[in-house]
């Protein structure tokens, strides 16, 4: 009986799939939308400054908190709570509110047509905002702590909420770049101590996220500012044809995509996606006679060559063809 | 961070033999335990004769850190009473600005001025200062690394009558919005840290006991300070750069202040100019505006390099000397 039972194997293959394909949802995000996001991802978005990093991190907590549906309206959410670690003290959480209520009213008036249901709609948006938990870090040493203690704090939650933690968001990864390499130089007392150079206290950051996935399975977003500018050039050059890893990534001009790594390896292997945004100077010129700066989005990891141009309206971020 | 040794007297499971555990891992401070892998430790906290009470040790210890925090978590709804109820914004008192910056200045977010010499930036400054003493009755704490800061211009923003006398209300008016303008000469970085954490500690000292506090925080310039202290193979400007940004946007935001900070312009490459705090302090503010100015005019042009609720590029025109 029990030998037959084990032949039998435990489903079929159809009922494997439909059983995977309902439990593994995915994230979807405009504009990391060509590879579909599923727990255990780490996505490194990496960039410079005011290339809409920031918007797109908005943009997929949003959507996590987002219900899947909510009184017969569907709203496309994953309705899982998010974390929000802000290591830049960055975060404009009226854009975040402005988006999530602008997604709420889209999805009303295409849904239904039983509005005025003003109750309705504050119920949801509190919902939805409880779903996001924030925190700020000033240095490494906090963010180790609060990477630490979280699992404790989480589990707190998943009791209050009914559902696990499901989107990690850091914001971002390379802040205290240069504070803790300026630190590394200084000797510190007492022998075998284990120093705190950008290297170590980044591993452990890794080591302390990889743990928390084993609990708490999640997708991971980091976002990286890209730290140095265009001197650096000739270093990106010379370093993408050493490696064969990081191909040369043509720009439409031309040119080359100005980035350096600058993170150590333990995060660089820790990462399974990589993007890169950047801003263009081109303006899309949009029906409201404004002119709307737009964005193009790459995949570096894995490398699929689409360029993906994207703009950022007041409800979010769009793709444009 | 503290010792652990100095821990001991708070919590008495942390004793000399948990302290000898742990220095035989290299752990000494609260920092190195952070550093540390807490699961292997406490593999190794195992094999030892009292490992019950080493282990207890750690979560002792995890426990204070926790408890050390200062930042709580704090959900999405929380955050926006927050914002709305301590996160104000201030008029600049140039209506263009203003509408560019979507109100004013906002508390609780760094705000940068990109300009070349001569284009309005000390202006705005001033003006922003006057204002936010004048129509907030807050007070304005102005580092001053150039001796640009002039107080007859602030008077001249306060009453707008040239040549009239000033009659008594108008006189005490302006005596108070002057006092409340304090002014802090600072001409090396190492200073200005100095003077912010000192506001720092006397603004943690103070809280809500005063009828006017401080709402805005002006560097002009925080380049002047800045660039000496760049460039060469050494890391250690940079991260006294970065260390200067975290710092102002922390006081920033846990005091409920408005800051406003100018960069000036240098010669970028192809006759183009670009601002002198280059890709790692871009990251760094929250607000990031452009300033520029035609030879001889007065008609300042103002467009947002970056925002957080803005889009990019917008542009208005203003006034400055009228």
């Amino acid at each position: 009986m029990a030998l037959s039972q084990w032949i039998d194997g435990d489903e079929s293959a159809l009922g494997m799939l439909a059983r995977v394909l309902k439990e593994r949802t995915s994230l979807v995000v405009p504009p990391l939308h060509r590879v579909p996001l599923r727990v255990g991802n780490v996505v490194e978005l990496v960039g410079p400054s005011g290339s809409a990093k920031t918007q797109i991190l908005i943009q997929a907590a949003v959507n996590c908190i987002l219900p899947k549906e909510w009184n017969g309206i569907r709203y496309g959410g994953l309705e899982c709570p998010v974390v929000f670690i802000d290591l830049d003290c960055r975060l404009d959480i009226t854009r975040l509110s402005q988006v999530l209520k602008l997604r709420i009213l889209e999805a009303i008036s295409n849904g239904s047509s039983n509005t005025g249901d003003r109750e309705n709609f504050d119920a949801l948006y509190a919902t939805c905002l409880r779903r996001f938990f924030y925190i700020r870090c000033y240095d490494s040493f906090e963010f180790l702590a609060t990477l630490k203690t979280m699992h404790h704090k989480l589990q707190k939650e998943r009791d209050d909420l009914g559902v696990g933690l499901h989107l990690l968001v850091i914001d971002s990864i390379g802040a205290y770049h240069w504070v803790d390499r300026g630190s590394s130089s200084l000797p510190l007392w007492g022998h075998n101590r284990k120093g705190f150079s950008l290297a170590n206290v980044l591993e452990a950051a890794v080591e302390e996220v990889r743990k928390l996935l084993l609990v708490h399975p999640s997708i991971v977003i980091a976002s990286k500012a890209t730290i140095f500018g265009d001197r650096s050039s000739d270093i990106v050059r010379r370093e993408e044809s050493l490696s064969e890893s990081e191909p040369r990534h043509g720009k439409p001009d031309g040119g080359l995509v100005l980035y350096r790594e600058y993170m150590p390896s333990a995060w660089q292997s820790f990462v399974t996606h990589r993007v890169f945004v950047r801003g263009s100077d081109e303006h899309l010129t949009a029906s409201s006679c404004e002119h709307q700066p737009t964005y193009f989005s790459e995949w570096l990891l894995p490398s699929l060559g689409f360029l993906d141009k994207f703009i950022v309206k007041n409800a979010g971020v769009f793709l444009v063809p | 961070m503290a010792p652990l040794k100095s821990l001991e007297q708070v919590c008495p499971l942390i004793d000399s033999n948990f302290q000898t555990f742990c220095a035989s891992h290299g752990i000494f401070t609260v920092e190195d335990f952070l550093i540390h892998d807490l699961y292997v430790l406490a593999a190794f906290a195992e094999q030892q004769p009292a490992s019950e009470k080493l282990k207890q040790g750690i979560t002792q210890i995890l426990s204070i850190i926790d408890a050390a925090e200062r930042q709580p978590w704090m959900n999405g709804l929380e955050l926006l009473e927050d914002a709305g109820e301590n996160k104000h914004v201030l008029s600049t008192g140039f209506e263009g600005v203003d509408v560019l910056l979507g109100g004013g200045l906002r508390e609780g977010q760094l705000t940068e001025i990109v300009g070349p010499s001569s284009s309005g930036k000390t202006q705005v400054c001033l003006r922003a200062a006057s204002n936010v003493a004048t129509n907030y009755n807050a007070e304005v704490f102005y580092l001053d690394t150039g001796n640009s800061f002039s107080p007859q211009r602030v008077s001249g923003f306060v009453n707008w009558k040239p040549g009239t006398a000033l009659d008594r209300t108008e006189q005490s008016m302006l005596q108070q919005v002057m006092s409340s303008i304090s002014c802090h000469s600072v001409f090396d970085i190492f200073a200005m840290f100095d003077v912010l954490h000192q506001l720092e500690f006397n603004l943690r000292s103070q809280m809500c006991k005063r009828d006017r506090r401080v709402q805005l925080l002006i560097v002009d310039s925080i380049s002047s300070l800045i660039t000496p202290i760049l460039g060469g193979s050494s890391s250690q400007g940079h991260a006294l750069m970065i260390s200067a940004g975290t710092l102002l946007k922390k006081i920033a935001h846990e005091h409920n202040i408005a800051v406003l900070v100018t960069n000036h312009t240098v010669g970028g490459d192809r006759g183009t100019s670009k601002p002198a705090l280059g890709e790692s302090w871009k990251s760094v503010p929250h607000v990031r505006l452009q300033l520029s100015r035609g030879a001889g005019s007065n008609v300042c042009q103002a467009s947002i390099l970056k925002h957080s609720s803005m889009p990019s590029g917008m542009t208005v025109r203003f006034v400055i000397y009228e």
